[in-house]
């Protein structure tokens, strides 16, 4: 899942419209019964959600947060198992693949309806994966699909007959997928969002099948297939779902409804939280993590996560084309004292892009932490003693946490190399802009696994990649990951050359890892059945309340 | 009235500003209050030599420590030194406050006098200026003109100044409006002194009262908004820290660490009474209708 959200964007202002919203709720309620309790006794979740969703389409969402809300509405041919990862039936009640391993075909469950009562079939999945190839679309996640068969020269316009694409519904309840090479994590990415189907009827009502921005999503226009359905949409306020009457298995739901809050600011999240005005916070403030480990508070869940936290640097600023300056800086963070001292909520050092024991995937070490021959490399570069190092700065997005590793970063480099760097923050939209426009020298970055599997951490550095945003590119690294990688034949062969392709990345370092992160959130005791996994993706199916009093 | 003589010798030997000073002087609290004022802003000066670390220098070992020998006021989450912060921050806090508003007293009170004694058609148009001028978020205001000059802190002292002059316009136009008919004006009009004199000697002396008591209200929420600009990215930026943005940051611990924000809390708060214990014996000593009895 791509971009890690904002945890909060200006404080201030968001602490205004917290209390606002608290102070609404509470006077809403009029007895003295807070969220939780309410929640507890009608089965609504009170969810915190990070922030507010740029899109509730999943062929345009890439965060988070989208995928917390998308997923309670929405779902693909295959789910996951949220303890073991492995997948399990969702629309498609079964399937078979080919003994070479690129023939995937589904049987769609008789049941499957959308949210209004419509049939849904294999042949909507064929149109909304046409619908996800469309160029107009601007879909960010359209290389999710290229593993099917000319899927890639679809997209990229070399062939233009949708048919020669490897998706094919045979009847109305069989859809037989053929990839182009073999693809142990095929069935993971169905269960990404920006694989699901989208109901034709209603995209097309309210647009072009490939316009972006359209009403369809919008409250009273959502039609979709998941186990809820969208009640309202208040902007900045709460997203609400309840209970969708047609899905397969409604039965087996448990939870009325949730409620989706934009909690930017954690810390009025963890307050929130503290109120009984939230089950489930999205983060906990650094600073807090030690206190509720100390008061032994069994509401702090902290579970490793299947991400990396790093600084991307602009591979065409003049001064950081050199590849001995970026080894210079990413020689001198200190990552052991950044996670120990600052951090302090059991994130792993990291010196490589993919996470460690990625699908028993252990990147190569490609750095430590060395300021002597860090200062020998920038003196090499022409900076003996950091001296007519030209001014650079760190762009992170406006939040607390990344302010705290971006302050201690800067001392770090003036300390070891004695360059100056300033750090500026934009606002989570205007920061992505700068990011993917090149306009930045060193930009803070987030990755989270989308599927369990080191290609998802490595093919985003292909050249011109829609994630790669450094300007780096090489082509010995692309054949590697694009070419090599998916024709091995075992899956010890396979990540060797995925550690082959890391070190190139990491010799050339035009992104400097820093931890591994963690997830941090506050769990009220009556939220049941919710299971930790390392992607920290929650099954709302299965979670329930159970409040102590009843 | 009183033996004409010696008010004569009164209005020959002691200015308005003497007199004042000598009111001032009697005034205790205000004398506290500039001493205050003073005090931090020879320490302000002095900071970069007398400060104990270096307001960036980190420590992350340590992490936050409460106050102690070492660290008079504690240290922050980096090992910062907090009483080195505080002296840093205090720089930019007092000088955003004084040249902000400083900036705004210039354009108000002239802007208000001309409007207001002028007044008529000029008058119309320029208060209508100032009604748009004020319509205009000035949230949006700063920020476009932060983008269009750049971040530069000098800069954005003078574009809070730039916003926040027109309540004081405003109120000095009043003022000016109101004094203009007055019976004194009138009598010194009657005996024929030029306009000049009129606005320096009558007019200027009797807006002092509310413009100071404003002034003073001003340079706090200049303050504040400095730190909040900060937080939206366009104002200071880490390492560098004021008043307000410590504030900021020690609010979110505050449960953890209260020495991160009672110490800068403490700082901000002995500076705004100092600056309204100053302002209220300025108004006094400065108004010219208890100068004669």
């Amino acid at each position: 899942m791509k971009q890690r959200q904002p945890i909060s964007k200006s404080p201030l202002f968001s602490t205004l419209a917290m209390t606002l919203i608290m102070s609404l709720l509470l006077s809403s309620c009029g007895s003295s019964e807070s969220n939780v309790e309410s929640g507890n006794r009608t089965g609504t979740l009170h969810w915190g959600n990070g922030t507010e969703p740029q899109s509730l389409d999943p062929h345009i969402a890439t965060g988070v947060p989208e995928h917390h809300v998308i997923t309670s509405l929405m779902e693909g041919l295959v789910r996951k198992d949220s303890k073991t990862l492995a997948p399990k039936p969702g629309v498609a009640e079964s399937w078979t693949v080919s003994e070479d391993g690129r023939v995937y075909t589904f049987k769609l469950r008789e049941n499957a309806r959308w949210s209004n009562g419509d049939v849904h079939n294999a042949h909507d999945f064929a149109w909304s994966w046409w619908r996800a190839l469309q160029p107009a679309l601007g879909n960010l996640y359209a290389y999710m699909y290229f593993p099917i068969a000319n899927a890639q020269k679809y997209y990229q316009g070399e062939i233009t007959d949708f048919n020669e694409v490897g998706v094919k519904a045979l009847d109305d309840l069989t859809l037989q997928v053929t990839l182009a090479n073999p693809t142990p994590y095929f069935l993971q990415l169905l269960d990404h969002y920006s694989m699901f189907p989208v109901h034709q009827a209603t995209v097309e009502k309210f647009g072009r099948a490939d316009e972006r921005g359209t009403r369809w999503t919008y409250e009273g226009n959502l039609v979709a297939n998941g186990a809820f359905k969208l009640q309202s949409w208040e902007i900045n306020r709460a997203i609400v779902v309840v209970r969708n009457t047609f899905y397969h298995s409604n039965d087996s739901v448990k939870l009325n409804s949730i409620v989706f809050y934009p909690t930017e600011n954690v810390t009025t999240e963890e307050r929130m939280f503290r109120a009984g005005q939230l089950h489930y916070t999205n983060d906990v403030p650094i600073d807090k993590v030690a206190t509720y480990r100390a008061d032994n508070n069994k509401a702090l869940k902290v579970t490793p996560y299947l991400g990396t936290y790093f600084y991307r640097i602009n591979v065409n600023v003049p001064h950081l084309q050199d590849k001995q300056v970026r080894r210079a800086l990413g020689m001198t963070i200190d990552r052991e004292q950044l996670t120990e001292h600052v951090l302090k909520a059991g994130q792993i050092p990291a010196y490589a892009m993919t996470p460690p024991n990625t699908r028993g995937y252990y990147p190569p070490v490609g750095l430590s932490f060395n300021p002597e021959a860090a200062r020998k490399l920038l003196a090499d570069a022409g900076y003996p003693n950091g001296e007519g190092f030209p001014s650079t700065e760190i762009l992170y997005n406006t939040n607390e946490g990344h302010r705290k590793v971006a302050v201690a970063i800067q001392q770090m480099w003036r300390e070891h190399l004695n360059i100056d760097v300033k750090l500026l923050n934009q606002e989570w939209k205007v920061y992505l802009d700068s990011e993917s426009n090149g306009d930045y020298q060193i930009s803070r970055a987030g990755w989270i696994g989308d599927y369990v599997d080191p290609n998802n951490f490595l093919d985003m550095f292909i050249c011109n990649g829609g994630n790669n945003r450094t300007g780096w590119c090489n082509e010995e690294y692309d054949r590697l990951v694009l070419e090599v990688a998916p024709r091995a034949k075992t899956h010890e062969e396979r990540l060797a050359i995925f550690g082959q392709a890391e070190q190139m990345l990491m010799d050339d370092l035009p992104v400097l890892p820093i931890y591994t992160y963690t997830s941090k959130h506050l769990v009220n005791p009556a939220v049941k059945n919710l299971v930790d996994n390392i992607l920290d993706q929650p099954s709302y199916t299965e979670i329930y309340l159970q409040g102590e009093s009843n | 009235m009183s033996n004409n003589e010696t008010s004569i010798v009164l209005e020959k030997g002691i200015s308005l500003w003497e007199d004042a000073w000598i009111k001032l002087r009697k005034n205790r609290m205000a004398l506290i209050g500039l001493g205050l004022l003073v005090f931090l802003c020879v320490v302000s000066l002095l900071t970069p030599w007398i400060a104990p670390y270096g307001y960036e220098e980190q420590n992350l070992l340590l992490g936050a420590t409460p106050p102690s020998a070492a660290h008079l006021l504690g240290t922050d989450i980096f090992g910062r030194d907090m009483l080195t912060r505080i002296m840093w921050g205090g720089r930019v806090s007092l000088m955003v406050g004084f040249i902000a508003t400083a900036v705004a007293l210039a354009i108000g009170v002239i802007y208000g006098a001309v409007a207001g004694f002028v007044g008529g058609r000029v008058d119309m148009v320029m208060m209508r200026l100032v009604d748009i001028l004020y319509a205009l978020p000035f949230m949006i205001f700063i920020i476009l003109l932060m983008v269009v000059f750049g971040r530069n802190l000098l800069l954005l002292f003078f574009a809070i100044g730039a916003v926040e002059w027109l309540t004081m316009a405003r109120i000095v136009r009043g003022q000016v409006m109101s004094l203009r008919k007055q019976e004194f004006v009138e009598a010194a009009h009657s005996l024929g002194l030029s306009q000049w004199i009129i606005i320096r000697r009558h007019i200027i002396p009797n807006t002092l009262g509310p413009v100071i008591v404003y002034t003073t209200l001003t340079i706090p929420s200049v303050m504040l908004l400095e730190a909040f600009l900060s937080f939206l990215g366009l104002g200071i930026q880490p390492p560098q820290s004021s008043w307000g943005l410590l504030i900021n940051y020690g609010v979110e611990t505050m449960e953890e660490y209260p020495w991160l924000l009672i110490f800068p809390g403490i700082a901000l708060s002995l500076t705004l009474f100092a600056l309204n214990f100053l302002g209220d014996g300025l108004r006094d000593a400065l108004d010219p209708r208890t100068s004669k009895d």
